[in-house]
């Protein structure tokens, strides 16, 4: 079966990629300026990001109280997922359940092999085979598009940022030269724009791939309607992986004065787009299968 | 992963990407000599069945896709003796379950159906096309399974007394003796299940 292929949305990603590394370059550049032990800075941030991917998996799981179940425990959700990660061409996934009534999912993991997909017994019971088939598929487009990957290395120079605007007059400390107090300051407010930018800019890349993931998800099941139905029966209150650490969103609301999940900034800072846009794409999807 | 891969990958149009990759059904014919090992080294007799998985697609077209199949293999029974049985699984999934004692006549009817569903530009939603062999002593059935996705077969040994075992030492035994004659699958993390609802039946029935 042959879609159409989105390259809006694909050259939409690729600027918002290539803007978030120019930021990051000039950043960089611009550290180099004011700090000279700015690659130590960059090794232990990195090494810190290196074991938050790596255990990535298992925190997510953590986080959501959710716990890998056997084929012996959940028979049907097992062969449903094993069947779509077959049609997936992606190796089995680990298979997780969280006790919640929420009904949500999310995938996990760094590479294919250390993968898991999680859904909640809540999303269970809320949607049918055809529906939850749908979110499954979402969520394995995600792994097999790397988001987690993705959205990880995305984020790393905007945690540094971060950490700089927070705690960058202690680079002044202890050091005599009086001189050296306005550069400093120069640096953090770099850092504060950079972080700004780079934190919109990385939840335009998010709601970017929720699309393509939708788009994925739709082509391994051939039933744009059915994940479009499960989308309205959860409403947006489906959620993935938490990308980044939570205290830049934690940070960034009371940056603002107005909580930011409410008008325009609330929507160029959300991670999802919203639900009304990705059912309208996925009605463009089943137009396409009926009227070839 | 290749280079192209990755930059798929990084768009976030790598699961796109395979997801609508057609598959190639002129691979299937790796086991028109294996099945004569099969029956004369490793004592594994076809029970006369082959199926065909697909998985279906929410549109009146892929319907007329289906019919078309339907009708091509209803004609040529009459030639081959080739009878032609559909089925949807719990999964809803579709078979198209072949019945004749020449295994040659199987193999050609299952390509022919597989090829006509990739003409039709369904060749995407193709899964796997299964050969079911038995073993002329014990009761044991194995399967060689086609995976459409890796363009490779790989073993399917259900453990007849227990749902949802397999029986690894069959599987390797039969992965052993046919890997010169057809691709198999290297990496055994796809070598997927397609477990029958009750233990001692076909995946289809």
């Amino acid at each position: 079966m042959e879609w159409q292929t989105d390259w809006g949305l694909r050259g939409r990603m690729a600027l918002t990629m290539f803007l978030l590394f120019a930021l990051y370059i000039v950043f960089l550049g611009a550290l180099t300026l004011y700090f000279s032990n700015l690659a130590l800075i960059v090794v232990v941030m990195g090494l810190f990001l290196g074991a938050q991917f790596f255990f990535s998996d298992k925190l997510a799981l953590y986080s959501m109280g959710a716990r890998t179940v056997e084929p012996e425990e959940y028979p049907e959700l097992h062969r449903t997922v094993d069947r779509l990660a077959q049609q997936a061409d992606l190796p089995k996934p680990k298979v997780a359940v969280a006790d919640s009534r929420v009904p949500n999912a999310f995938a996990t993991g760094r590479s294919k092999s250390s993968s898991a997909v999680c859904v909640t017994t809540g999303i269970m019971n809320t949607l049918d085979q055809d529906e939850l088939e749908g979110v499954i598929a979402h969520e394995l487009a995600h792994i097999k598009n790397r988001d987690v990957m993705v959205m990880t290395i995305a984020s790393f120079l905007s945690t540094i940022a971060f950490l700089i605007v927070r705690w960058g007059w202690l680079f002044s400390g202890g050091r005599e030269r009086g001189g050296q107090q306005v550069p400093v300051i120069v640096a953090i407010l770099i850092s504060l724009v950079v972080w700004v930018v780079s934190f919109l800019l990385i939840r335009t890349l998010s709601r970017y791939r929720e699309y393509a993931a939708d788009r994925g998800g739709a082509m391994i099941t051939g039933k744009p309607a059915a994940l479009a139905n499960a989308l309205m029966k959860i409403d947006g209150r489906m959620d993935k992986v938490p990308k980044e650490d939570m205290r830049d969103q934690a940070e960034m609301n009371a940056f603002f004065i107005i909580p930011i999940d409410v008008g325009w900034i609330g929507r160029l800072a959300s991670t999802h787009p919203s639900t009304e846009k990705r059912i309208d794409r996925l009605q463009d999807l089943e137009r396409e299968l009926e009227s070839r | 992963m290749g280079l192209l891969d990755g930059l798929k990958s990084v768009l976030g149009v790598k699961a796109e990407a395979d997801a609508t990759r057609d598959a190639d059904p002129d691979d299937l014919f790796g086991m028109s000599t294996a099945y004569i090992t099969m029956e004369a080294d490793l004592g594994y007799e076809s029970t006369g069945e082959a199926a065909l998985c697909f998985a279906d697609v929410d549109s009146t077209d892929f319907q007329d896709a289906v019919d078309e199949v339907e009708s091509i293999l209803d004609a040529g029974m009459v030639e081959t003796g080739t009878r032609a049985t559909f089925e949807t699984d719990d999964h809803g999934y579709q078979w198209v379950v072949l019945h004749d004692n020449d295994f040659e006549d199987l193999l050609t009817s299952i390509h022919f159906a597989a090829d006509t569903l990739v003409e039709r530009r369904y060749g995407s939603r193709l899964l796997a096309a299964l050969f079911a062999f038995e073993h002329t002593r014990d009761d044991q059935t194995v399967y060689w399974v086609y995976s459409f996705r890796r363009g490779a077969y790989y073993p399917f040994a259900p453990d007849p007394h227990n749902s949802h075992e397999r029986n690894t030492s069959a599987e390797f035994k039969l992965d052993s003796n046919l890997s010169d004659e057809i691709t198999v699958e290297g990496d055994k993390e796809y070598w997927y299940p397609l477990w029958p609802d009750r233990p001692g039946y076909h995946p289809w029935e």
